[in-house]
C-alpha cells in the first residue's frame, strides 16, 4: 500500500525544490515490496524480504537540467539532498530544450493506480508459508508420480515433470541423461510509482506481480551438460499458472541432447515466440528519436514510408485492462494510448520526449513504447493465427531458432550477426539441435522476408512477439 | 581514513545494537548471521552535443542481513539503519530458520565457517590490515565541487575532435561513486571498507561518406580525484579514434573453423566469460558448471596460469576486503595448466572444506553475496610476441577487441562479437573484418590455447559482470593463438 504520507512527502519534494531554486521540477517516489523463495534441487535455499523505496528528481534550474535520487527519505535528509542537487545542476550548461511536458499531453486518468486492474488485493493476504509451498510444488522435485512414462527423444512435457522426479531411478538413467540440479524461485511483489510535478501533474500506477522461474541441468551418458529454463508470470494471482514451468524447462534441457553440425546456407527460419523480441528490439531503438538525432539510426527518414512488408503491424498496446506490463503514463507523466507504430508495413511513429521534441523540432509523441505487440500476419499459404508447430509445418524445412547467445546489430546499419540455439527440422518436425550456427543479415531485409507472425505472444512478457517465420535467412556455423 | 568510530557513526549503531542484531537473526536457531551497512553517493555528468548539460547524483544507503542455516539462506534489508527497522529486518532474514528446519540439511557438509585468513580483522586501523590498502584515495570524491569537471570532458571532446575529422558525435561520461561499508558477523569480526570508483566512457560517432561507424572507449579505476589528468584524457582519446580506418574499410569474412590470434588486454572478456564463471564455486557445488568435480585435473596446457586477483592497486576490480569481510587476495584457478581452485565465498568454502577466497561480492547492500570475480587474467607465457602468433599461421583471423559475450555454464559454450580484428592469411595481417561472431566451447577453446605471448595486459576498461546483480570487474590475457574456433562470417 502506498500511504498518504509517503504521497505527500513526494508533493514536498516538489516544494523543496521550489524553494532551493528550482524553476520547474518532477519528483517520482517507487515503491517495491517483493518477497522471493529460491529452491535448490527441491529444498528452500534462500528467503528473501524487500522492500525498496526512492525518490527521483528531474530538477530545472536557471535553464540547466539534472537528475538525482535518494532512498534515505526522513525530511531533513531530503531537504539537504534537494538544496546539494539544485547547486550541482546550476553547475551545468543551459539547456533550453530541457523543459517538462505540455500539461495537455500529460495522463487525467491514472488516479486511483488501480485503473488497469493489474494490482491483485490478494497480494497482501499471501502468507510465507504460502509462498514457501508455491516454490516447493512446482519443484520438478515435488513428489512422486506412478505410472508415468520414460521420456522419448521428444516428449510430452507431462511426461518430463514425472522423469525429473524420478531421476535417481533406473528409467531416466536408461534414457542416457541424469538431473543434475534443480534451481527454482518463485517471487511476488507490489509495486507503485507516483509521480507529480510543479505544472500539477499527479499519476498514479500500481500492480502486483507473480512470479515462478525454474532452470534444470541435465548430463547427458558422455557427460555433456545441458541447462533448460522456464517461467511464468501474471499480475493477478488468479491468472498465475506456474504447474508447467519446471516440465517446460526440462524439455528445453533434455531437447538439446545430441545436437549436430549444420551446414551453412539460407534456411527458412522460425524463431520462437519467447525469443521473437530479438529482431523486433532493433526496431524499437532506430524509431527513437535519441537514436535519429545522434545520427545512429538505420530507420531515419521513414516517417510515413513503406519499410516493412505490407500488412504487418507493430502496435504498442499499455492499456488493456488486466495484462502485464500495461502502464498508463511514461516517466514524464504523458498519457500512453493503444497505437499503431507500423502500419500496413508504414512508419507511424518516431518515439519523441519533450526533449527531443524541442530539440529536432517536431511534435513530441511517448518516450517509448511501452507494451509493443505484433499481431498475426501471413503470406499467401501461410495459415491464419499460427503458433511454433504450425509455421514448422508451413516452413517444411528450416532451422527453430529456440535462443540467442550473443552477437550484435549495429544501430546505424540495421546489419546483425547472432548466434543461436536451435533445432533443424524438416517436412515440420524437429530432426536435431543444431551447435554453433549464427545468423547474419539485416534488420530490414530480415523483416522484408517476412512469411508469417503467429498469434502466440506470450501474453506475461512485457513485448508480445509472436513466432515468426522468415525466408531465406543466412545461416553459418 | 576513517576509523572504526567513524563508520559506526555513519550508519548510527554501536557495538551492543550489532550484536543485538546478529542475536536475533541467530534466534530462531540459524548458524550465522552477517550484517553489511552501505552509503553510496554516485555523481554523473554527461557531454552530449558539445555541453556538459547532462548530470546528476544519487544516494544509496542500507543495510542488508544474511542468516545461513546449513547452506541455506535468508535475507532481508533495511534502507534506513534505525535500530527498529534492522531488527524488523534480522527477523525476517531469520525466517530462513523455520524453512530449513523441516527440510534435510545436506550433513556432507557440516557447517564450518573460518576466521578470516591470517586471523585479522581486515582493514581495521589497529592492526596490519591497514598496509592492505589497494585504492587509497589522496583526493575523495565526495569533497570534489563537480564544476571542476566540466572542463574535463570538453578537453576530451576535443582531443577526440582533433584526432579525426570524421567525428560526427561525441557523447562523453564522467561518473564516481564512494562507497562507505560496514560489515559485522556472528564471529564479533568488524570489517570497514571505503571504495571509489571512477570512470570515463566515452561514444563516438564518425560519418564518412555517408557511412556511420561508431566505436567507444573507457577507463575505470579504484581511485580518488587524482585519477584524472591529461595523460588519461589522451589515452581515451586515442582508443577511441583507433582503427578507425580499418573500421570503414571492414567487411565481413567467409566463416568456418580457423585458428584464432587474440590480442593482449581486452580479449580478456573472453577468458572472464567462457572460463571464469565456470571456475566460480556456485556453479560447482551445485553441479552445474563443466568444470565441476574437475579440481586437481589438467584443464590446460602446461604453463598456462590463469588467476583472479583483488590485489592490483587501483585496479577496478580490487578489493581490501570482500562483502563477507574476507581479505582481498590473489587466486590461482589454473596453476601450470591444473585446475587448482575454484572462487570461493564462505558458503562454498564450507561446503569444499577449504578458506574463503574473497570472492564473496555483492552489487549493494539489497543483494547477498555470492561467488563472483575480481580480476580475471592469465599470465605471461614464453611464446615471444604477438607478431610472433600471427607469424605461425597460414590462415586465420585476429581479434582486437570483442563485445556482446554470452556463455552458458553449464555447456560451456560461448559467442563472442568481434567489434575489431583482421584477417591473417600467410602470418600476415590483411583485411580488416566486422560483423562476426567467434563460437566456441570454454573448456575445449582453453585446452586448444596452443601459444602463450608474453605481453599480458590489464584492460582498464569500465567492465561489469552481470552474473544476477552487477559488480565491476577487470580482465587481462597476453597475446593468445587458439588452435581452432567457429568464426561465423558470409
Amino acid at each position: 500500500m502506498l500511504e498518504n504520507e509517503e504521497k505527500q512527502l513526494t508533493r514536498d519534494c516538489l516544494a523543496m525544490a521550489l524553494e532551493a531554486g528550482a524553476a520547474k521540477a518532477r519528483a517520482s517516489l517507487s515503491k517495491n515490496t517483493m518477497n522471493i523463495v529460491a529452491t535448490l534441487d527441491g529444498e528452500v535455499d534462500k528467503v528473501t524480504g524487500c522492500l525498496d523505496r526512492s525518490i527521483s528528481l528531474n530538477l530545472f534550474v536557471d535553464g540547466r537540467y539534472g537528475t538525482f535520487s535518494t532512498n534515505k527519505l526522513d525530511r531533513e535528509s531530503l531537504r539537504t539532498f534537494i538544496v546539494k542537487a539544485v547547486d550541482t545542476t546550476r553547475m551545468l550548461a543551459t539547456d533550453t530544450c530541457r523543459d517538462l511536458p505540455d500539461p495537455n499531453r500529460t495522463a487525467k486518468d491514472a488516479i486511483t493506480g488501480g485503473e488497469l486492474g493489474i494490482c491483485d488485493p490478494a497480494w497482501s493476504s499471501v502468507t510465507p508459508d504460502q509462498r514457501i509451498a508455491f516454490a516447493l510444488e512446482n519443484s520438478a522435485h515435488c513428489g512422486l508420480a506412478d505410472g508415468c512414462v520414460a521420456p522419448a527423444k521428444f516428449f510430452e512435457p507431462a511426461s518430463c515433470v514425472a522423469v525429473a522426479r524420478r531421476n535417481n531411478n533406473s528409467v531416466s538413467r536408461a534414457q542416457g541423461w541424469k538431473l543434475i540440479s534443480e534451481e527454482g524461485e518463485y517471487s511476488d511483489s507490489e509495486y507503485f510509482n507516483f509521480v507529480v510535478d510543479t505544472q500539477g501533474l499527479e499519476v498514479l500506477h500500481s500492480e502486483t506481480s507473480f512470479e515462478f522461474f525454474t532452470e534444470l541441468t541435465i548430463q547427458d551418458s558422455r557427460g555433456h551438460k545441458y541447462s533448460g529454463g522456464w517461467w511464468e508470470a501474471a499480475p493477478l494471482l488468479k491468472d498465475f499458472h506456474p504447474e508447467k514451468v519446471a516440465a517446460a524447462a526440462l524439455e528445453e534441457a533434455v531437447m538439446q541432447i545430441g545436437p549436430k553440425a549444420c551446414p551453412g546456407g539460407k534456411y527458412r527460419a522460425v524463431i520462437d515466440s519467447e525469443v521473437s523480441q530479438k529482431v523486433l528490439n532493433p526496431i524499437l531503438s532506430a524509431l527513437n528519436a535519441f537514436s535519429i538525432q545522434q545520427k545512429n539510426s538505420f530507420l531515419t527518414d521513414t516517417l510515413g514510408k513503406q519499410i516493412f512488408p505490407a500488412g504487418l503491424d507493430i502496435m504498442d498496446m499499455p492499456r488493456i485492462p488486466g495484462e502485464a506490463c500495461g502502464k498508463m503514463f511514461d516517466s514524464e507523466g504523458v498519457a500512453t494510448s493503444n497505437h499503431y507504430i507500423v502500419k500496413d508495413g508504414v512508419v507511424q511513429e518516431y518515439f519523441v520526449n519533450t526533449y527531443m521534441s524541442n530539440k529536432l523540432g517536431i511534435a513530441p509523441t511517448i518516450e517509448d513504447a511501452t507494451r509493443p505487440f505484433i499481431p498475426a500476419f501471413k503470406r499467401d499459404d501461410f495459415p491464419a493465427k499460427a503458433d511454433r508447430q504450425s509455421l514448422m509445418a508451413a516452413c517444411g524445412d528450416g532451422i527453430l531458432i529456440t535462443d540467442f547467445c550473443g552477437g550484435n546489430s549495429n544501430p546505424a546499419t540495421g546489419d546483425f550477426s547472432y548466434a543461436i540455439q536451435g533445432y533443424r527440422f524438416k517436412e515440420g518436425k524437429i530432426v536435431h539441435p543444431v551447435r554453433e550456427m549464427l545468423i547474419t543479415g539485416n534488420i530490414v531485409t530480415l523483416w522484408s522476408q517476412l512469411l508469417a507472425a503467429g498469434a502466440d505472444a506470450r501474453r506475461c512478457r512485457a513485448k508480445l512477439t509472436p513466432t515468426l517465420a522468415f525466408d531465406n535467412v543466412d545461416f553459418s556455423g | 581514513m576513517k576509523t572504526k568510530n567513524d563508520f559506526a557513526c555513519i550508519f548510527g549503531v554501536t557495538d551492543t545494537q550489532l550484536q543485538a542484531l546478529v542475536s536475533e537473526g541467530l534466534r530462531g536457531g540459524g548458524d550465522w548471521c552477517d550484517l553489511f551497512f552501505e552509503d553510496t553517493s554516485y555523481t554523473e555528468l554527461m557531454l552530449r552535443d558539445g555541453e556538459v548539460s547532462t548530470g546528476g547524483s544519487h544516494i544509496d544507503y542500507g543495510c542488508g542481513i544474511r542468516v545461513l542455516c546449513g547452506e541455506k539462506t535468508g535475507y532481508a534489508y533495511a534502507e534506513s539503519t534505525d535500530y527498529p527497522a534492522l531488527l524488523t529486518a534480522a527477523r525476517s532474514a531469520s525466517s530462513i530458520s523455520v524453512a530449513a528446519k523441516s527440510l534435510t540439511i545436506n550433513q556432507k557438509s557440516p557447517y564450518a565457517f573460518r576466521q578470516s585468513p591470517e586471523g585479522i580483522t581486515p582493514h581495521s586501523p589497529d592492526n596490519k590490515a591497514l598496509e592492505r590498502h589497494f585504492y587509497p584515495m589522496r583526493e575523495d570524491w565526495r569533497e570534489a565541487d563537480a564544476a571542476r569537471f566540466v572542463p574535463v570532458l570538453r578537453k576530451l571532446e576535443s582531443l577526440i575532435r582533433a584526432k579525426d575529422s570524421s567525428v560526427h558525435k561525441v557523447i562523453a561520461m564522467l561518473s564516481y561513486q564512494v562507497s562507505d561499508i560496514m560489515m559485522y558477523n556472528s564471529l564479533g569480526e568488524l570489517s570497514t571498507d571505503t571504495r571509489p570508483v571512477g570512470s570515463i566512457s566515452v561514444t563516438v560517432i564518425f560519418v564518412r561518406g555517408g557511412r556511420t561507424e561508431m566505436n567507444n572507449a573507457s577507463r575505470s579505476f579504484r581511485a580518488g580525484v587524482e585519477m584524472i589528468g591529461d595523460t588519461l584524457l589522451e589515452e581515451i582519446a586515442a582508443n577511441v579514434t583507433a582503427g578507425m580506418d580499418e573500421r570503414f574499410e571492414a567487411r565481413r569474412p567467409k566463416g568456418g573453423k580457423m585458428p584464432v590470434v587474440m590480442a593482449a588486454g581486452a580479449s580478456g572478456i573472453l577468458l572472464h566469460e567462457a572460463m571464469g564463471h565456470a571456475f566460480e564455486a556456485d556453479f560447482n557445488r551445485k553441479g552445474q558448471s563443466i568444470f565441476a568435480n574437475k579440481i586437481g585435473k589438467r584443464v590446460a596446457s602446461k604453463g598456462i596460469n590463469i588467476l583472479d586477483d583483488a590485489t592490483i592497486p587501483g585496479n577496478r576490480g580490487s578489493l581490501n576486503v570482500d562483502d563477507e569481510g574476507i581479505p582481498g587476495q590473489k587466486t590461482y584457478m589454473v596453476e601450470d595448466g591444473i585446475l587448482n581452485s575454484y572462487l570461493h565465498d564462505r558458503i562454498s568454502a564450507a561446503f569444499y572444506g577449504v578458506s574463503p577466497t574473497g570472492n564473496g561480492r555483492r552489487e549493494s547492500f539489497r543483494y547477498n553475496p555470492i561467488p563472483r570475480m575480481r580480476c580475471t587474467y592469465m599470465e605471461s607465457g614464453n611464446d615471444g610476441s604477438m607478431e610472433d602468433l600471427i607469424s605461425g599461421v597460414k590462415k586465420g583471423i585476429f581479434v582486437d577487441q570483442f563485445s556482446n559475450g554470452e556463455v552458458k555454464i553449464g555447456e560451456g559454450d560461448f559467442t563472442f562479437y568481434v567489434k575489431s580484428g583482421r584477417l591473417i592469411e600467410n602470418g600476415r595481417l590483411t583485411m580488416p573484418v566486422k560483423d562476426i561472431n567467434i563460437v566456441g566451447n570454454g573448456p575445449k577453446a582453453l585446452a586448444d590455447i596452443v601459444a602463450v605471448a608474453s605481453d599480458l595486459k590489464i584492460d582498464d576498461s569500465t567492465w561489469t559482470c552481470g552474473k544476477e546483480q552487477s559488480a565491476p570487474v577487470s580482465c587481462g590475457i597476453p597475446s593468445v593463438l587458439v588452435k581452432k574456433l567457429t568464426v561465423g562470417g558470409d
